[in-house]
């Protein structure tokens, strides 16, 4: 799988770049602005770009700005972006209308290899992947009247992996559990709070982030 | 209370008022003169034909020659009585006496008529250094004094050069050779030189009233017409006799009563010179009503009655003049066309007055507005100086906040490069360690815990980071930012953002805080079941409202957080605003001025 890299310290993209050989994927590229990531992109298009939110030259949102862009310009490209914060606002800004190939990690998610490789995979896949901060806020928000308290604590769980951008599968191996009872919960869940079923892996993602949004 | 000129040339200690011995005698003299002037005039038989133009009604001519020598020198004794410091009114009694004797040019006696002829020419020349040097008797620039200077010289020298060629008929005592033609060359040139100082006055005289600008003061702009009439008749009339225009009689005329009327229009401005002291007076009435500083220099200008004046207070601590507001002055060079009087108070320098140059002229006037305005001017002074001292302090708080802001800024900016970075590429060679360690479970676990303990603290140095710089907000605008706050918010908000810009970086991290704290409170301290936030540009103001639905009763003075809230809008010079009734909630208004 083709990867490039944006990240303006060092250490980290060649830490990032030896995890992700190491793991089987193969970093096309590497640079340290939004303008060589653009053009990095464009002369040699990746499955996925690894992006840090802030990079050169004012350290503000050039990294958002490159990432929206190749979200715009190539919708096969997916994008990753890492950031020492995570905040609502820039993660609903990334998703904009669709959570097709985005991913939006806390910077530290990287040490945890499994999740990160996985999380790489699905959003180079066409999939998703969400801080687990990010839907906690949301989740910790709702009034006490929501349709939310009517979970059971194992449903909450998979809605929370589910938000996430996790798939059925991915939530199985999680929770341990067998796909069935996933699958299970999953229809439970979407009954109690009146989301329509059937609708594909990421789909239901930005489905259930607008729905704790709202 | 003493005011003193500083850029005025009047103001010398050392004058003093003539006697009145010498008084009485010059009016004596001045009198006799007039009358000398009217017989000689009356009977004088123009057959001689020895003064140019000279012809027609003796009568007229008898009485305004009287006029203009009694005028002149009535009006230049008034002058030198009340202003001894000034050299307006000697000039005028000679030009006077100098008018008288050109008159003698109509004596039959031979030793007369030559003493009166030789300066006959002088006068027009002394009108035009008179009317020059108004007000202070003195010419202002070498230039002026070298073309009167040379004036002179031809209208003398030159006359006494042109009597030794003849042609003056058989009183000319000077006459050496009978030469009339030559004679009549050289009073041409006389004429032309004279003609050309008188209009080169007048243009002196328009251009400087002119440059002194509207504010003028009514009485003398009376006077400076009837100066540059005066000037613009001489040249009129010495060039009708240049050349041989055929009512030369009647001009004369015409110019001898223009002349005549300098010394009313003096006398005129004199006497309202008089009545503004009345003006002090009211001063002082006006003065014990306790106006607002700005009213006290409104009040000095129509004392003064000159609306033109400006009124700058003296800030030691500044080493600068400011008006009123506390706004920097700066004094006109010495040599514009602004005058400067200086205003002392029990010995310290306290204000400053510009005003126009001819108040120069009122030294008694500047005194009596100074002593009169005395207090009031001090306290105006502690006024303008706590307005410039609040100036700097505001200033200098909005310096210490964006400079705060900058470091603040500059701190989470190294954090995020360096500490976050590192202690995030640490926790990932630990990863890669632990991928080649899959052998040894010990050391796998000591791994992850170490691995744990690197998480922990960057939890803490996020925080840390957020604490001291919001970076989303510079990166990503206010909007973003805010909805992080909202969904973290400890009650639900409801977050309504309506500004179509983003906004300076300082308010945008000042509303933020705004929101963050408010919100804090709101959960500590409301009992809130939500909240809701508002942030929309209105005007050239951000006005952000956070509202909840709690229990009230905040206090804006007791309550810390609520005071910080307000020192931090303050700082941005804006306004915080909080209402929050017993039971009804509490309603938290802050708007920031933006120009942006």
């Amino acid at each position: 799988m083709r990867v490039v890299i944006a990240e303006d310290s060092v250490l980290l993209r060649e830490g990032l770049e030896r995890l992700l050989q190491e793991n089987g994927l193969d970093v096309v590229g590497t640079c340290q602005t939004g303008d060589e990531l653009l053009e990095l992109v464009r002369r040699e298009p990746p499955e996925v770009a690894i992006v840090d939110i802030r990079l050169p030259p004012t350290h503000n949102d050039e990294g958002m700005q490159a990432a929206l862009e190749i979200r715009a310009e190539r919708p096969d490209v997916g994008v990753l972006v890492l950031s020492q914060y995570v905040e609502l606002g820039l993660a609903m800004k990334l998703l904009g209308e669709s959570a097709d190939g985005a991913g939006y990690l806390l910077k530290d998610r990287i040490s945890d290899v499994q999740d990160f490789i996985a999380a790489v995979h699905r959003v180079a896949a066409g999939g998703s992947a969400i801080d687990p901060i990010i839907v906690s806020t949301l989740l910790a928000k709702r009034r006490r009247d929501d349709p939310l308290t009517a979970l059971t604590p194992r449903e909450a769980e998979v809605l929370e992996l589910m938000a996430q951008g996790r798939s059925n599968q991915g939530i199985a191996d999680k929770l341990t559990i067998t796909l069935r009872a996933v699958e299970k919960y999953v229809s439970s869940i979407f009954g109690k709070l009146g989301l329509p079923t059937g609708c594909g892996d990421s789909r239901r993602v930005l489905a259930v982030l607008l729905y704790l949004h709202s | 209370m003493g005011a003193s000129m500083m850029a005025g040339p009047h103001g010398t200690a050392t004058a003093c008022a003539p006697r009145p011995l010498v008084v009485w005698s010059i009016a004596l003299v001045g009198c006799a003169a007039s009358v000398v002037s009217v017989s000689l005039a009356a009977t004088f038989h123009p057959n001689s034909g020895a003064i140019a133009g000279e012809a027609g009604k003796p009568l007229v001519l008898a009485l305004l020659f009287g006029w203009l020598t009694s005028a002149y020198v009535g009006c230049g004794l008034i002058a030198w009585w009340h202003r001894p410091a000034s050299r307006f009114g000697p000039l005028m009694i000679v030009l006077g006496f100098t008018i008288f004797v050109t008159g003698l040019a109509r004596a039959a006696n031979d030793l007369v008529f030559t003493i009166g002829y030789a300066v006959h020419l002088l006068p027009p020349v002394l009108f035009a250094q008179l009317f020059l040097a108004f007000p202070t008797g003195r010419l202002r620039t070498p230039l002026q004094r070298s073309m009167i200077t040379g004036a002179c010289a031809t209208a003398l020298g030159l006359s006494l050069f042109r009597m030794t060629l003849g042609g003056l008929g058989r009183h000319n005592l000077l006459e050496v050779v009978d030469a009339p033609g030559a004679a009549m060359t050289v009073l041409r040139v006389q004429l032309l030189v004279i003609i050309a100082t008188c209009m080169t006055a007048f243009v002196l005289l328009v251009v400087r009233r002119a440059g002194a600008g509207p504010p003028l003061r009514r009485s003398l702009n009376v006077l400076i017409i009837s100066f540059a009439g005066g000037l613009l008749m001489i040249g009129l009339h010495l060039g009708s006799i240049v050349v041989g225009a055929p009512a030369v009689q009647q001009i004369r005329w015409a110019t001898f009563a223009t002349l005549g009327v300098a010394p009313i229009a003096f006398l005129v401005g004199m006497l309202n010179d008089r009545l503004a002291r009345s003006a002090v007076g009211e001063l002082v009435i006006e003065l014990r009503q306790e106006p607002a500083p700005a009213d006290l220099r409104d009040g000095l200008a129509r004392a003064l009655r000159d609306p033109s004046l400006t009124l700058a207070y003296w800030l030691p601590d500044f080493s600068r003049y400011v008006d009123s507001d506390g706004r920097p002055v700066d004094l006109p060079a010495p040599d514009s066309s602004r005058a400067t009087t200086l205003i002392d108070h029990r010995g310290a320098h306290v204000a400053v007055l510009l005003h126009d140059p001819s108040l120069v002229d009122e030294p008694a006037l500047l005194e009596a507005v100074a002593a009169a305005a005395g207090i009031a001017l001090e306290n105006g002074r502690l006024h303008a100086d706590l307005r410039a001292r609040l100036d700097e302090l505001r200033g200098s708080r909005a310096r210490i906040v964006d400079a705060g802001q900058r470091e603040r800024k500059r701190l989470e900016r190294d954090l995020h490069d360096g500490a976050q970075q590192r202690l995030v590429a640490l926790s990932l060679e630990l990863s890669l360690l632990e991928g080649t360690l899959q052998a040894d479970p010990a050391a796998c676990s000591t791994i992850d815990h170490a691995r744990n303990e690197i998480a922990t603290s960057l939890e803490e140095l996020r925080d840390i980071a957020r604490g001291l710089h919001p970076a989303v907000v510079s990166g990503h605008g206010l909007e973003v930012a805010l909805e992080q706050l909202a969904a973290r918010a400890p009650v639900p908000v409801r977050l309504h953002v309506d500004m179509a810009n983003r906004l300076p970086e300082r308010l945008e991290v000042a509303a933020f805080y705004l929101v963050a704290e408010s919100l804090a409170n709101v959960g500590k301290h409301a009992g809130a079941a939500s909240a809701a936030i508002t942030v929309a540009r209105i005007g050239d103001q951000v006005v952000v409202e956070v509202v909840d639905d709690g229990i009230g009763g905040a206090d804006a003075e007791r309550g810390s957080g609520l005071r910080g809230l307000a020192d931090r809008v303050e700082a941005l010079e804006g306004r915080l605003r909080v209402w929050s009734p017993a039971g009804g909630g509490t309603r938290l208004r802050a708007e920031l001025p933006c120009a942006w």
